[in-house]
């Protein structure tokens, strides 16, 4: 598995945390794995929309990657709720082609970006490091992804 | 640069298999709902839901073939003028092709075509409105290069007008993006508070994929601003023009058509309530148990195993220490220190049984995760028989050992089988009964003292003793002068023995393959039983029962002929003392006047061979078997232990009256009888020959000492 420059806190140098939101279990486990060569930290994970809206208030993450299709209640809608209480939130939806009106209605409601499945690690890199903008430096090391 | 599926290591791999078993379980169950209830909309999101979530995670771990497949069905399913009453037939079809798939991968075999399940879709999709996708290739061609419509330039000129600068700003999706409408979007949340976007290419609502984002917006800002702001990465590329399609025009303008400004908002605005279907959604009720515990942990079965093992090695050293400290204690009877050294036992050994018990809970599961896969099996084989049969579960969440539960899996879906096809008469039938036409079978589990009951239980035509009788007389298994004799209970016995079975038409699904026989067979082997009531014309109840665990159980130990034999504590109801004078012979076998009842009795060891030992003191176990009481002739008592059970293969001993064994603390080997076995060995035995009684099953045999010699080898 490739390894990217770690992308670290600009105000603390400490590893960017994530709140991983899908119900599938397997691609949590996938996301968290690719978050690990970015050099980043998964702070939480939910499998429902709600559980996501939870723990982002316990964890209060730098990234939220969220899925669209969720039980409970769906990504789109979870995002506008963090969204509504946490403008600052960086939500990023993970999602397939077949969901694009999803991230669509996701995007309107303040999410920050989107990221298709299978989620390749470069192009996740690249979001997250847009994402995060200025709040975020990458380790100088050679090789920065693309 | 490459993520396929070299990535996706093995652990992933498992993890994939694991999770992907439980969506197929979903599927199949949302699909009966569907199939219940065709109107159910959720049900059909469900579905498309957990096809999505397969699609997603097979294209992560490389299995293309499954994720293709999962995504034409998404794709059809996706199609609203479906006909829903299709999608359920077409998601168990799904199901069982998936799982065939996932089997193949699994076993790194080819994989096999899922042209059958992809023959349903093209149909389904052509059934579905054929004008739907002919209005969309309409709206595919209707894409053009940026030229501005009248709407659009007359925007132009009232921004410029109100002396902003009008940006033709173009970027090029990047190729990795294959989302162009998501792409869109994102690019004018970016745009947002910068200006007053007027138009976009692709247009507002559009579906056509493109590859080229146009967009043309009213701004303050400058260019080299504006094409910074336009990077945005794996959307578009860093190549992004920005040209300038009208420069302020400083006389503020009258003659302004306000209401075409309008259109081009109200056009977006549309496009914005439009795109979003998915809000109004509500909030679906699918569970899912395997995701809300976040504190779950996966472990690999055979790493609780050996830590069982373990735990049954300490539960040896414990009696291999008690035995010592008994001796000291005999040796040294004054000895001050005994005091503390029993406290100390009796802490380790309260430890010990919480250890015991926890790692005991670890093996436990809900036999729901068995129950979960009746209702399909139902549905298919009612399907089949042509009936009308509801399958009603309860009693889901009683926890069995992991082993027990995936051991019972056939025996149980036999039974099940057998009631929905030879149980469940059809519907006509029944309504001559004075039923209704349709049929009930339920699936029961609950907990009985130290044992977990499973029960079978249909209302259906019942079982025909009088048949079962004939048949077996037919087969040979019984003498007609037999026969007369033998309770109702006792023929029912029957269809337990191999080749009887009382089906008067063998079916395609339960007429082959494993019989009763082999279902007691298995349960025996468990240590736990297969029990019948029928009730003709009422309905028939098979009863498994097993015991709550299989390694460790509480025994009684008992000689036989100086040998050490023990049987589980849970099958004694009591032990009663006695001498030989008392038994009594009826037809050749031995009983016992036990209170008001007569007890039928099985004699381990031999016969006294002459009077005078009548007056010998006997002790006679008396043992429950369901509703059948039965005493055991022991020469001796030792007592009470917990025995940690060695299987004993199948090479090691050829008798089934034994079924595992132990070894002691002090190294000697105890035999486990296996009780089911033996009191049907009694049940058989044709006594009268010689005049005598049937005796000495459990008298040493060179089988037996085999057994008893590989165990000690083992140990």
């Amino acid at each position: 598995m490739e390894q990217f420059a770690p992308v670290k806190r600009a105000k603390d140098g400490q590893p960017i945390r994530y709140l991983v939101v899908d119900d599938s279990v397997f691609a949590r486990k996938n996301l968290a794995r690719i978050i690990g060569t970015f050099g980043g930290q998964v702070a939480g994970e939910a499998g429902d929309g709600v559980t996501a809206i939870t723990e982002y208030e316990r964890i209060k993450p730098d990234i939220v990657l969220m899925d669209i299709t969720m039980p409970q209640m769906e990504g789109i809608e979870a995002a506008e709720k963090i969204v509504v209480q946490h403008p600052e939130a960086r939500i990023v939806m993970v999602s397939s082609v077949g969901y694009q009106e999803n991230i669509v209605a996701a995007l309107q409601r303040g999410a920050r970006h989107f990221v298709q499945k299978p989620v390749k690690p470069e192009v996740l890199y690249e979001v997250i490091k847009y994402v995060l903008g200025d709040d975020a430096t990458v380790a100088s090391a050679a090789g920065a992804g693309v | 640069m490459s993520h396929g599926p070299d990535d996706c290591n093995a652990e992933m791999r498992e993890l994939f298999f694991e999770t992907s078993q439980e969506l197929l379980q979903s599927l199949n169950d949302e699909a009966l709902k569907l199939e219940k209830n065709p109107a159910d909309l959720e049900c059909v999101r469900s579905i498309r839901r957990i096809v999505h979530t397969l699609k997603g995670d097979a294209a992560a771990c490389g299995f293309r073939e499954l994720s293709q497949t999962a995504h034409a069905m998404e794709d059809a399913l996706a199609l609203e003028s479906i006909p829903l009453n299709t999608i359920a037939e077409i998601a168990f079809t799904a199901a069982d092709t998936f799982a065939v798939m996932l089997a193949a991968y699994q076993r790194n075999a080819d994989v096999p075509s899922s042209e059958s399940l992809q023959k349903m879709l093209r149909k389904a999709a052509q059934d579905s409105d054929s004008e739907k996708s002919s209005e969309q290739r309409a709206s595919t061609m209707s894409t053009g290069p940026a030229i501005w419509n009248e709407y659009e330039q007359l925007a132009i000129q009232k921004a410029s007008a109100k002396g902003k600068h009008v940006f033709h700003v173009a970027a090029i999706i990047d190729p990795r993006c294959a989302m162009p409408i998501a792409a869109r979007q994102l690019l004018l949340n970016a745009l947002e508070g910068w200006g007053e976007v007027l138009a976009t290419r692709p247009e507002a609502g559009s579906q056509k994929p493109g590859k080229k984002l146009e967009v043309l917006l009213a701004t303050e800002k400058t260019s080299e601003e504006l094409a910074r702001r336009c990077r945005i990465p794996t959307v578009t590329l860093p190549e992004v023009s920005v040209q300038v399609v009208a420069s302020p025009q400083p006389q503020p303008g009258k003659t302004n058509p306000q209401t075409e400004l309008k259109r081009t908002d109200a056009a977006i605005a549309q496009s914005e309530t439009g795109s979003s279907p998915a809000v109004t959604d509500p909030p679906s009720q699918g569970e899912s148990p395997n995701t809300s515990g976040e504190n779950v942990l996966r472990v690999d079965a055979e790493r609780i195993d050996s830590l069982l093992d373990l735990v049954g090695e300490l539960i040896l050293g414990k009696s291999m220490l008690q035995q010592a400290f008994y001796e000291l204690a005999q040796r040294f009877p004054k000895e001050a220190i005994r005091g503390r050294f029993l406290d100390a036992m009796s802490f380790q050994a309260r430890v010990l049984s919480d250890l015991q018990r926890s790692v005991m809970k670890i093996r436990m599961v809900p036999v729901e995760q068995l129950f979960r896969r009746f209702p399909r099996l139902v549905r298919d084989v009612a399907k089949e028989c042509g009936k009308d049969v509801e399958l009603a579960l309860s009693g889901q969440d009683t926890d069995l050992d992991k082993r027990l539960l995936d051991a019972i899996a056939e025996p149980l879906t036999h039974i099940v089988r057998n009631a929905v096809s030879h149980g469940i008469e059809s519907g006509q039938e029944r309504t001559v009964a004075g039923k209704p036409a349709r049929g009930t079978i339920r699936l029961t589990s609950y907990h009985q003292g130290n044992q977990v009951i499973v029960e079978v239980s249909d209302d259906g035509r019942g079982i025909d003793s009088q048949k079962v009788k004939m048949k077996a007389v037919e087969k040979g298994l019984l003498t007609t002068d037999e026969a007369t004799r033998l309770n109702e209970a006792e023929i029912l016995d029957f269809v337990f023995r191999p080749g009887l079975s009382t089906a008067e038409e063998v079916t395609e699904i339960s007429g082959r393959g494993v019989g009763l026989d082999v279902v007691r067979s298995v349960l025996q082997r468990l240590k736990g039983s297969v029990e019948i009531q029928t009730h003709h014309g009422k309905g028939t109840t098979f009863q498994l029962k097993l015991p709550l665990t299989l390694a460790i159980i509480k025994a009684l130990l008992f000689h036989i002929g100086h040998r050490l034999y023990a049987i589980p504590l849970n099958a004694v109801a009591e032990i009663a003392r006695t001498t030989e004078s008392e038994l009594h012979l009826v037809d050749q076998h031995e009983v016992l006047q036990l209170r008001d009842r007569v007890l039928p009795l099985i004699r381990l060891g031999s016969a006294p061979s002459d009077t005078a030992q009548s007056a010998r003191k006997i002790f006679v176990l008396v043992i429950s078997m369901g509703e059948r009481k039965f005493g055991l002739i022991v020469d001796s008592l030792v007592g009470e232990e917990e025995l940690v059970i060695k299987a004993l293969d199948d090479r090691s001993i050829s008798t089934d009256l034994i079924s595992g064994a132990s070894v002691l603390g002090d190294g000697r080997v105890v035999l486990i009888v296996n009780l089911p076995a033996v009191i049907e060995r009694h049940a058989r035995s044709r006594p009268g020959q010689q005049g005598t009684v049937a005796s000495g099953f459990l008298l040493p045999t060179a089988d037996l000492k085999l057994a008893q010699s590989k165990v000690e080898a083992q140990s």
